[in-house]
């Protein structure tokens, strides 16, 4: 489901359809300085290189809502879905 | 010229080599233990080159230096407090963006240090060329390219390594800047962190600061708060100003100076066209095939560690039995004779005839597995079930072990990255069916009651795991993870590196369970000469005959059970001299007794595992819940079943 954002076109990464690849415009996690509920997963997928800005690219997902498996900067990851959908990137044409 | 001592340090992400590299180092001079205090693995080895004596001390495989794991806390404070002479930072040149992003943290601790450009052959095949002289100018840091699995390179990486620590002087590294906003947050932070002692560069702990790291944040606020509170209010402003959390800003800008550095450096020359590796990848994670491939694989390793490990342990048992002669020459068929040869030796026999048949084989395809990257793509394909009981993909991968034995299972919990996933995977894994249970599960109800009956049993199993995982998932306090995790592509896996670490484990394996099965098997074996196990059994008849309805001799082998599961079964054909169990058990007592045999408790090995790794009081706690478990379990399956049979 696309969601219409006020200015941008953000989606859920989920939204992405395989082969497709969009820029990361942010990460929706609890938010905050320290150890707000959920620094530790957002801390890491910035590590993987998911920071805002970057390119990612959707090559598929694991069946019965499984994982997602993108790449980022030259490399593959999985991502489980929970986490995926929290990230919001806009579409690349 | 007199001995010196050096330490280097060997740092990196993940799967980039690093473990080979340290092998080609240290050949056999290598000590794998533990940080201490902590559950995380140090491997240390030694070498001598040019006249020097030097420790070279193996960093666990991690992405980045923040606290995300234990794994990263603990290679921080080494690279800070105990400064090695030099890191040697081992980075895939296939993946140079996301490993340089590492580098630059460790630029910013301000270590001397050198990087092993590894993989440089798959880098190629990608189609990626780099200009390694430009690499260097622009990072500020010699560059050595390995190929480490051939071992090229690795000579000219340690001689660059002896070189800069001959120098003396630090490499002057790139300097990592960020926006003038954070940069001016970070100077002022750093001058009041300047005014006290503290094992982390000043600028480093401003940095990290502002990224909001509990640990560090934790440690100055016991020395000043003023400065933490601060940090807390500069992140709040950059926060504000950028509208993003300010770690996320400072990681973009770190991974912006990266991108540079890789724009210069690295030409992707050949198309990428998918190669044979991109194809298997493609296949083994198909949301078909690749489950076929998993079942498939799974299952013929079971099946040939089993046929392997039946052959081979009954083969070592002979062997072993064939010394009982000269053993009761010696010490007579009196107590002595007894205690020495049924409860000592009982117990080395009993642990010989698992470790080498079973634990080996299952460790050599367990570490080709995980070298050649299939592990990851099973993760992959089994996150969905995973989190069915609150944990993830990677959690697959011990209670996988689980079938074979419980003891590497609970130590492969370690794959988990929080204290308390990884509990909860260890609780999970330790109610598996192991190889010793399956002998039971097929022995028993498999042989008397059909295969119908055994699949059912393995069956109820899953969904007993399922509900308890949930249940315990619920209890237990924390945040659940999700799955972040890299697939590296598929390669071929370094036959030495995964014997080394077989041998390893096989090692720990061997110190961890040989001591409790002996001093459990003597302690029995001392309970029945001392005739106190009639005794027992008669203590025990209001569980075993009124509750679970069994025969009263039960009681003593399921006591035989906690050394080793198929004990159970055995002493069970000792005691009824027969091993027609149809004689003296019926359909219903057998499942009964099985399904209690399954759950009830941890044996010795996997409770001393569960100990080394969770301290004694959680190991306690599992096994008393596993046997409060079985027992009620086992009433309402007989009370279940009279109704209805």
């Amino acid at each position: 489901m696309e969601k219409q954002n006020s200015e941008r076109h953000e989606i859920p990464l989920t939204a992405l359809k395989n082969g497709e690849t969009g820029t990361v415009t942010s990460v929706r996690t609890g938010r905050g300085w320290g150890h707000g509920r959920s620094w530790g997963f957002e801390k890491r997928l910035m590590d993987m290189g998911l920071t805002p800005g970057t390119k990612v690219t959707v090559v598929k997902s694991a069946p019965f809502h499984g994982p997602l498996e993108i790449l980022v900067r030259g490399s593959r990851l999985a991502l489980g879905r929970g986490m995926a959908e929290r990230i919001f990137v806009e579409r690349e044409k | 010229m007199a001995k010196r001592k050096l330490v280097i340090a060997l740092a990196g992400n993940a799967n980039v080599g690093k473990s080979v590299i340290f092998n080609y180092l240290t050949g056999l001079h290598q000590h794998i233990g533990n940080w201490p205090g902590k559950t995380v693995e140090k491997a240390e080895g030694t070498l001598h080159f040019k006249g020097y004596t030097i420790d070279i001390v193996d960093l666990p495989g991690i992405y980045s230096l923040s606290t995300y794991s234990l794994e990263e806390l603990v290679s921080r404070k080494y690279i800070a407090v105990e400064k090695p002479d030099i890191v040697i930072n081992v980075v895939d040149a296939s993946v140079l963006e996301r490993n340089l992003f590492f580098t630059l943290q460790l630029i910013e601790l301000e270590t001397p240090m050198i990087i092993a450009l590894n993989q440089m052959d798959i880098a190629k095949k990608k189609g990626i060329e780099i200009d390694i002289e430009k690499l260097e100018k622009l990072l500020g840091i010699p560059v050595v390219p390995t190929v480490a699995i051939k071992g090229v390179g690795i000579f000219q990486l340690l001689e660059k390594a002896i070189e800069i620590i001959e120098k003396g002087t630090m490499t002057k590294h790139v300097e990592v800047k960020y926006g003038e906003e954070i940069e001016k947050r970070i100077a002022e932070l750093a001058k009041m962190v300047e005014r006290f002692q503290f094992w982390y560069p000043p600028r480093y702990v401003a940095i990290k600061l502002l990224e909001g790291d509990g640990e560090i944040a934790r440690e100055v606020s016991r020395i000043d708060l003023q400065v933490v509170l601060t940090a807390k209010k500069f992140a709040k402003e950059l926060e504000n100003l950028h509208g993003h959390a300010c770690s996320t800003l400072i990681t973009s800008e770190r991974y912006e100076v990266v991108g540079c550095i890789v724009r210069e450096a690295q030409k992707i020359v050949a198309p990428i066209k998918p190669s044979f590796e991109e194809k298997f990848h493609a296949v083994t994670t198909h949301k078909v095939i690749g489950y076929l491939i998993m079942v498939f694989s799974l299952l013929l390793m079971f099946y040939s560690i089993f046929m392997f490990g039946g052959y081979m342990s009954e083969m070592l048992s002979n062997f072993f039995y064939g010394w009982k002669p000269i053993f009761t020459s010696l010490l007579g068929t009196g107590i002595v004779g007894k205690i020495v040869w049924d409860g000592a030796m009982g117990g080395v026999i009993a642990g010989v005839t698992i470790a080498l048949p079973y634990i080996l084989p299952f460790y050599i395809v367990l570490y080709f597995l995980e070298d050649s990257g299939y592990l990851s793509r099973i993760a992959f394909l089994m996150d969905n079930a995973m989190h069915k009981m609150g944990l993830h993909g990677k959690a697959f991968i011990p209670v996988m072990l689980g079938y074979g034995c419980n003891v590497p299972a609970c130590l492969g919990c370690r794959i988990m990255e929080t204290e308390r996933e990884r509990l909860l995977a260890a609780f999970v894994t330790t109610l598996v069916p192991c190889a010793a249970t399956t002998v039971i599960i097929l022995g028993l109800v498999g042989q008397f009651l059909g295969i119908q009956w055994a699949l059912m049993l393995y069956v109820l199993n899953i969904v007993v795991i399922f509900a308890l995982g949930k249940l315990a998932f619920k209890v237990l306090p924390g945040e659940p993870t999700a799955l972040i995790m890299e697939m590296h592509d598929y390669r071929v896996p370094h036959l030495k590196t995964v014997m080394k670490q077989t041998w390893f484990r096989l090692a720990e394996f061997i110190k961890i369970a040989f001591p409790l099965i002996i001093v459990g098997s003597l302690a029995i074996k001392l309970a029945e000469v001392l005739g106190l196990l009639k005794p027992i059994a008669t203590a025990l008849t209001p569980i075993t005959v009124m509750w679970l309805g069994l025969p009263p001799i039960t009681g003593i082998t399921l006591i035989f059970g906690v050394l080793r599961k198929e004990l159970t079964l055995i002493m069970l054909a000792t005691l009824l001299e027969t091993t027609n169990f149809a004689q003296a058990l019926t359909p219903t007592q057998m499942i009964v007794f099985t399904l209690v045999a399954m759950f009830y408790i941890p044996c010795v090995a996997t409770i001393a595992a569960l100990v080394r790794e969770f301290g004694w009081k959680k190991a306690l706690f599992i096994t008393i819940f596993e046997i409060v478990f079985a027992i009620i379990l086992g009433g309402v399956a007989l009370r279940a079943l009279t109704l209805t049979l």
